[in-house]
């Protein structure tokens, strides 16, 4: 299972420490999701050999008009492992599903973005992962975290019918952010989601960054296509 | 009053639980048994909180560091885990909370689960993003002392000055 964090100086713990705490609670790894225009530097190498917990680089991109995120999107597919865009907005929303290159449309009932069925059958049709973010049920009180709540059923009820791919995460942006695996599973059976759902949203990160880097690797030339191993010509 | 017959009592849980947060800040009992119903009512509602108890029965702290048992009532650990998850602020403080282990009795879950990590913290100078900073360090890990927050950091991020 994954977390997917904002670091330092996007929020205020470093990559290590989260990654350290990660570690300590049952992660299996962090996805780095720091905006474009806060990001984080740090070696995932020596991370991972540190505390033994694998670090995702990805990327946030927050912007609003589709030219400027278009080009972002080009830009971070080449460099990053995941890909996702800050939604919250119907113009991004809409955006984030009908871009193949996209990974995760993150939180997209933030603010005063929505979601309906042709959000959600282009999100199956393009493999764009619709986050389910429990930042919101975490941290919030009164009559914004009865809104959080009503928004994730809504998008569960939605994504349910359609099948479509999910992630989950609490979205941390310090180490006391991070919630252990369990608590977040315990969590979402109070909200009405199995065990399993969560279970499934926080690993798809996992294998979310595992398909990217097959597909980044240098003997992958297209689906269908890679470089064997071949008997060197003498 | 009489004691209820062995039978009839209610069987109990004990969650083990850590407690972090920045070293500026202090956490105290009281505080911690408020937020954390306050937390069980919102999340669970009266008769869920009521059902999972959630009663304070060791707590200490020190140093931005501390653990707390938890006593539920059997059966009810998910449920007071998921309350205890939506803890995030007391008094103020930003706190990270983790249940490190559930026993049937006060005595094994601290001896099983916790650990008195007795490790003093320290206030050192280190460089942290090409800056001499003021750090509190404990265990390999440490809070840099920025303008106006603290920056949650490990070794691997600064050098000690």
């Amino acid at each position: 299972m994954y977390e997917a964090v904002h670091a330092h100086p996007d929020g205020q713990s470093t990559v290590a420490r989260l990654a350290k705490t990660a570690a300590d609670y049952g992660f299996e790894g962090v996805v780095v999701r720091n905006h474009a225009d806060a990001r984080a530097e740090y070696d995932p190498e020596r991370i991972r050999d540190e505390y033994g917990i694998d670090v995702v680089e990805g990327v946030e991109i927050r912007t609003d008009d589709r030219q400027s995120a278009s080009g972002a999107v080009g830009n971070y597919r080449t460099t990053k492992t995941i890909v996702a865009v800050h939604g919250g907005t119907n113009a991004m929303n809409r955006f984030a599903v009908e871009q193949a290159k996209v990974d995760v449309l993150a939180h997209p009932m933030a603010g005063d973005g929505d979601i309906n069925h042709v959000l959600v059958k282009a999100a199956v049709e393009n493999g764009v992962r619709l986050e389910f973010d429990l930042s919101g049920v975490l941290r919030q009180s009164g009559g914004r975290r009865v809104r959080t709540l009503q928004s994730l059923r809504k998008l569960r009820e939605i994504v349910d019918h359609y099948d479509a791919p999910y992630v989950v995460s609490a979205e941390p942006t310090s180490h006391l952010e991070v919630r252990a695996p369990r608590e977040l599973k315990a969590l979402g059976e109070e909200l009405g989601f199995t065990r399993e759902f969560i279970e499934d949203g926080l690993a798809e990160w996992g294998r979310l960054a595992e398909r990217n880097r097959h597909i980044h690797s240098e003997s992958f030339i297209e689906p269908g296509v890679e470089r064997g191993r071949y008997e060197e010509e003498s | 009053m009489k004691h209820l017959p062995k039978h009839l009592r209610p069987r109990w849980r004990y969650l083990a639980v850590s407690l972090e947060t920045w070293p500026d800040e202090r956490i105290g009992r009281r505080s911690f048994q408020r937020e954390l119903w306050y937390a069980g009512q919102n999340l669970l509602g009266d008769p869920g909180s009521a059902d999972a108890d959630l009663t304070v029965m060791r707590f200490s702290f020190a140093d931005g560091q501390g653990e707390a048992i938890v006593r539920v009532r059997r059966g009810e650990t998910e449920p007071a885990r998921a309350a205890l998850a939506c803890l995030d602020e007391i008094d103020g403080a930003p706190v990270g909370i983790c249940v490190r282990g559930i026993s049937g009795t006060i005595r094994a879950a601290e001896e099983n689960y916790l650990r008195r990590r007795g490790q003093d913290s320290e206030e050192r100078n280190v460089v942290f993003g090409n800056e001499e900073r003021v750090a509190v360090l404990r265990d390999c890990v440490g809070d840099v002392r920025l303008d106006e927050a603290f920056a949650g950091a490990t070794d691997l991020d600064y050098d000690l000055a």
